[in-house]
């Protein structure tokens, strides 16, 4: 890492190593662009590693991200510092010097193996950061942290010799003394992430007095498998399992409490559902889940389904109500939590065993100061201001945000804006001359050609994890005796660095060429061990893991024995497949360094802007005549930018520039190739001619539509228009607006219904953005905006409440009893009932305008998807490959989604997701070559019959029957799940890796042991 | 039969029941431990042959585990998985092993719990039938060395 280090500037700033700050600067490290990232923490991972699952998929958060840590820490081109902090900022854009302090570890980094040795002897000296972690179980806030080390207190510490003296691996240094260090840099990205509210003061919730009422992140640390309670759901007063768990929602959010944000922390509605879904999910009918709420926030994409799954299919309780104090009684075990019924307005009391606050974000105060060293302006709630068109540009040029920081949002929005700043801040280092970095080569592979197998197997005993439950040097010594085994040893943590290093020696020394780990899961280790067997100059592919410890020690704690005898019988099976594993080798491709850019929307035009001026040839296509999509239709944001002016700037700098060439009149009509050398085909043009481009990265860009559902009268009376249509009407002929007296909006007209149920997200917004208008041209007109839920999240819930000051009359209408319209002359009778005064309103209105939403392009995604074979959601709109961790990734590697074509979004969002794309796809061009892996599937000619069957199985239509007469399977579009291997009735085909006699071995080594 | 321990093969696939065995170990979940995991990419990757194969070898039962309805990574590979599962079982009768004895399972990643809940009732259900016709062949022949009790 110190070899790489440039002199000059010439490298990006990460502040953050949250997962916003490791995306970031992965994706600036992958487009080989150098980068310093700083974390105030021992570990990076941030506010993520401390989740237990996320939605919608709820998968174990730790298994989601620390590959994405691992990654982090052995990326070249990043240099990782923690317990750093920035000190002072001086310069400019491409030119900033940084003063950094790092504050002493006192272990040095390279010799810990993070065995816990120190911990269990001193764990007074052993450094764990206040606050939530109290919970956790020791320094290392989790076990796969990266760097995985401990870190000692030296003040606490009164005997240093033997606390030096207890580290096995002597990585105990007390003279370490820390250091500060200015650094210079071209662009820093700020991406600190959020503190929580801390709900402490507020005493009728009881947070500081009662232990069963905890914040939603200490419920997730509860819940949490790495938790203090090894991840059993126990009460914090009396240890027993809750039957009755309560969330109330907006605690610190939208201005309510004292202290509070004005915001919305728009997280925490889906935080409060996922675990009450993983809350009942794993207790079924044996608890009961009710979530207090205003206003049920699940706006993002397919977060609708989400919540109706929660209601439906888990029986989670919800009641529209802000509780207003939780107590004990006296002598009594259970809260007593008093709230108002939202009809009729009674008082009621009810019992629970736990209290969950969903507490929002705010911003730490350590970060308002460091956001006063980079010279940022901040808004009312002290977040940066940021560009009303572009989520990460702040006041100061060459300083960029994203995350929690530039306003209160999830992790796939911070995913998001994490790319979207890399994109931006590795702009301003502009193009560099790649430099060739002495990287020391890699020993060639051996050949095995006619060698017999040795295998060397090494056992982990990963602490107490697999050492405290079965005997790891009785599974040494039998796995010895296994045939073909030349070495098998013991190796502590397998995964430490020294460790690595053992194995490398001892593969190069015994001249072994299979390799066994007897350790924890591949999917989270394999590279891992891959990488040391290729450094060791063995082919990659020749090493296997038997999970001895997720899948034996773990699970059978209890029953040595059994666990001792599973042990064996997978390592046993792990070298019967290891031995008959062959050198394979990865598919690679050269790579088409020019961009297919779909759709001639602020979004394509955009991403094709950023890609042109990293100097990337873009072919920009869009199918109507000219630029500027469904956003050339619309005059202001909420925030009252202009739209038009915007547009215009866009197109122009599109159309004229160099690396921008644009095909409008463009219908997709064929593709081929595969990623870095694509070839798609279209007509253009007036006279259609067909066309090809050659391309290595395609992104679609192209849209949505606006719905128009047949409701509420519209297109049948005057009178009923939609949002859009009303703006133009604003804008347009301000004085018909003038002579209104009423004005009714229905919200969700066509969205959230059985036919759509997805949000539209930006219908909230762009009725509080008309009403706000209205308001300022007729201050006497009469707004009543009839809503389900009020889905102004982060800050546009203070134009909701401003709206709400102007006398703009929300009221709130339920699914099964929609507003009744009515025409009445040139006007419209609309009848509902409100909900708190409990009585029934007509009100006959100038103006019925209704929030329509928007829905995908049924037609124009259908053609796409079937050309491109890209799978989409149910509503019709692509489908990325990991909806929390690759938000603008589509599984098709090459492919990327941007813009309202991934789901219903605003135009900044819009704009935050362009540049995201663009960084994405500048991480594939910057590689000459592009790797595909080798688990592809092979034919063997000779044995194919040419039966078809295969070209039938493969759900992604892959193989054909070629001009020789048997079927051929291109490896680099293989996706590698070997439907047509089993599908085949010749066994002509084999996927590699996973070959059927490596299958076939394992079960006979599993039954010779077990059976006779 | 006391002493009956059935050995049962659970082919996983990647991205789901693997990842949700794993999940039951980081959760602490406990199953039996006659349960041994075999890794496939995808459902669907198992062969009418890997199954028939194991029992020939002696499993007591065999099952395969996918991802839930609709959240294959490949599209569709576990209900395919689950067509093969069902034809296999037709021939089960025919060859003189029980067809109780094969089975197909779905769960998502995230499900830990799930997968120790089946691999427990999978566990008692073949203990219930006890050796598979060809384990107790095959314990005949190696009286010696074979822990079933053949009467």
């Amino acid at each position: 890492m110190q070899t790489i280090q440039s002199q000059h500037s010439n490298r990006v700033l990460v502040i953050g190593g949250g997962m916003g700050g490791i995306r970031t600067a992965l994706d600036l490290a992958e487009a080989e662009k150098n980068v310093i990232l700083v974390d105030k923490a021992y570990a990076i991972g941030g506010l993520m590693t401390q989740l237990d699952r996320t939605f919608p998929t709820n998968n174990c958060d730790l298994c989601t991200l620390s590959p994405n840590l691992s990654e982090g820490s052995r990326q070249e081109f990043i240099e990782l510092l923690t317990m750093t902090t920035v000190k002072d900022v001086k310069g400019e854009k491409g030119d900033f010097t940084v003063l950094l302090e790092t504050a002493p570890r006192y272990i040095n980094l390279d010799k810990c193996t993070a065995c816990g040795d120190c911990h269990k002897k001193f764990p007074e000296c052993v450094r764990f950061t206040p606050g939530l972690d109290h919970r956790a179980p020791t320094c290392m806030r989790y076990p796969q942290a990266t760097p995985q080390a401990f870190s000692i207190d030296l003040a606490k510490c009164t005997d240093v010799e033997a606390l030096m003296k207890c580290c096995p691996a002597g990585a105990i240094n007390p003279d370490d003394m820390g250091r500060k260090r200015e650094v210079s840099c071209g662009s820093i990205v700020f991406s600190s992430g959020g503190a929580l509210f801390d709900p402490s003061h507020l005493d009728y919730l009881g947070y500081a007095t009662q232990p069963d009422v905890v914040t939603s992140l200490e419920y997730e640390r509860i819940l949490s498998a790495s938790g203090p309670t090894m991840g059993q759901l126990v009460r914090p007063s009396n240890g027993k399992q809750p039957k009755k768990v309560a969330w109330i929602q907006c605690i610190g959010s939208r201005g309510l409490q004292k202290g509070a944000g004005q915001y919305c922390s728009s997280a925490c509605c889906m935080f409060a559902l996922k675990e009450a879904i993983v809350t009942k999910e794993r207790f079924q009918d044996d608890i009961e889940t009710t979530i207090f709420f205003m206003d049920m926030r699940t706006m993002g994409k397919d977060y609708e389904l989400y919540y109706l799954r929660a209601k439906n299919d888990f029986g989670v309780r919800f009641v529209r109500s802000r509780p207003h104090s939780i107590l004990r009684e006296p002598g009594k075990e259970n809260l007593s939590l008093t709230y108002s019924a939202e009809e009729g307005g009674r008082n009621l009391t009810e019992e629970f065993d736990m209290v969950v606050l969903s507490t929002g974000f705010r911003v730490a105060d350590d970060v308002k100061e460091l956001a006063g060293k980079l010279g940022l302006q901040l808004n009312t709630s002290s977040f940066p201001k940021t560009d009303g068109f572009n989520p990460v540009v702040t006041s100061v040029p060459g300083v960029y945000v994203a995350g929690v920081i530039e306003s209160p949002k999830d992790i796939p929005e911070t995913m998001v804006q994490a790319s979207a700043a890399a994109c931006m801040a590795g702009r301003d280092l502009g193009i560099t001359e790649k430099i060739e970095y002495e990287i020391a080569p890699l020993p060639l592979e051996t050949l095995l050609v006619g060698e017999e197998p040795r295998v060397g197997v090494f056992i982990c005993d990963c602490g107490e994890n697999i050492g405290g439950v079965i005997d790891v040097a009785t599974l040494a010594e039998f796995a010895g005796t296994l045939p073909h085994v030349a070495v098998a040893e013991l190796k502590g943590h397998g995964c430490s660095r020294e460790s690595m290093q053992q194995i490398e020696d001892t593969i190069k020394t015994e001249r072994l060429n299979r390799v066994v780990i007897g350790g924890c899961s591949p999917r989270t280790h394999e590279a891992k061990f891959q990488e040391v067997v290729r450094r060791a100059g063995l082919n990659k592919y020749l090493v296997e893991i038997a999970n001895i410890r997720d899948q034996v020690t773990w699970v059978h704690a209890n029953h040595p024995d059994e666990a001792t005898e599973k042990a064996k019988d997978l390592l046993k099976m792990a070298v019967g497949s290891v031995v008959r594993s062959q050198p394979l080798a990865d598919h690679s491709l050269p790579m088409n360094k020019n961009v297919l850019v779909v759709g001639g929307g602020i979004t394509g035009m955009t991403t094709a802007l950023q890609l042109a001026e990293q100097g990337v040839k873009v072919f920009l296509v869009e199918k109507s005549a000219g630029l500027g999509g469904f956003a050339a239709g619309l005059w202001r944001t909420l925030e009252g930018n202009d739209i038009q002016a915007f547009v215009k700037d866009l197109i122009s700098r599109t159309e004229s520039h160099d690396n921008i060439q644009v095909i409008t009149r463009a219908i997709i009509v064929d593709h081929s190739g595969m990623p870095g050398m694509f070839k798609t085909g279209m007509q253009t043009g007036k006279q259609m001619f067909y066309r090809q481009i050659e391309h290595g990265v395609t992104i679609l860009a192209t849209g949505a539509l606006p719905n128009r559902p047949r409701l509420y009268l519209l297109d049948e009376c005057e009178a009923v228009s939609t949002q859009r249509e009303l703006q133009n009407l604003i804008e347009e002929s301000p004085e018909t607006v003038s002579s209104w007296d009423n004005v009714v909006m229905i919200q969700c007209a066509g969205s959230r219904t059985p036919d759509n149920p997805n949000c539209s997200r930006i219908c909230c917004q762009n009725a509080v953005k008309n009403a706000l208008r209205i308001k300022e041209i007729n201050p006497e007109a009469r707004i009543f905006v009839l809503f389900r839920d009020m889905r102004t999240y982060g800050f546009q819930e203070e134009y909701y409440q401003k709206a709400r000051e102007l006398g703009v009359i929300f009221s709130r209408y339920s699914l099964d009893k929609p507003p009744v319209v009515a025409a009445s002359g040139s006007m419209v009778d609309v009848t509902f009932t409100d909900p708190i005064i409990g009585r029934q309103i007509t009100v006959t209105a100038d103006c019925l305008c209704l929030s329509t939403g928007l829905i995908a392009d049924e037609d124009g995604n259908d053609e796409l998807a079937r050309i491109f074979k890209l799978p989409r959601t149910g509503d019709g709109y692509f489908l990325e490959d990991h909806v929390k961790l690759r938000p603008v990734d589509l599984p098709v590697p090459g492919f990327f989604v941007a813009g309202t074509a991934h789901g219903p979004k605003t135009i900044r969002e819009s704009v935050g997701q362009a540049l995201a794309v663009a960084s994405r796809a500048l991480t594939m061009l910057a590689r000459d070559s592009i790797n595909l892996g080798a688990a592809a599937a092979k034919v063997n000619r000779d044995l194919c019959a040419a039966c078809l069957i295969c070209v039938r199985a493969c759900p992604f239509g892959i193989p054909f029957i070629n001009a020789d007469g048997y079927s051929e399977i291109d490896p680099a579009k293989c996706h590698g799940c070997g439907m047509c291997a089993s599908a085949c009735p010749a066994k002509a085909i084999q996927l590699m890796q996973f070959e059927d006699d490596r299958i076939i071995a394992k079960l006979e080594e599993l039954f010779e042991r077990n059976i006779a | 039969m006391d002493t009956f321990e059935p050995v049962i093969v659970a082919f996983c696939c990647h991205y789901c029941a693997y990842t949700a065995a794993d999940m039951a170990g980081s959760q602490r979940l406990t199953y039996p431990s006659n349960v041994k995991i075999i890794r496939v990419p995808c459902s669907s990757k198992v062969d009418a042959l890997h199954i028939v194969k194991a029992f020939e070898m002696g499993a007591d039962g065999v099952y395969v585990a996918g991802c839930l309805e609709g959240d294959c990574h490949f599209k569709n590979g576990n209900t395919r998985a689950a067509r093969m599962v069902d034809y296999v079982q037709k021939y089960m009768d025919e060859i003189g092993i029980e067809r109780e004895r094969l089975e197909m399972v779905m769960m998502s990643a995230g499900m830990g719990y799930r997968f120790a809940q089946v691999a427990t009732e999978i566990t008692e259900k073949i203990r219930k039938l006890g050796p598979s016709s060809i384990h107790a062949a095959i314990c005949r022949q190696h009286v010696d060395t074979c822990a079933v009790v053949v009467e």
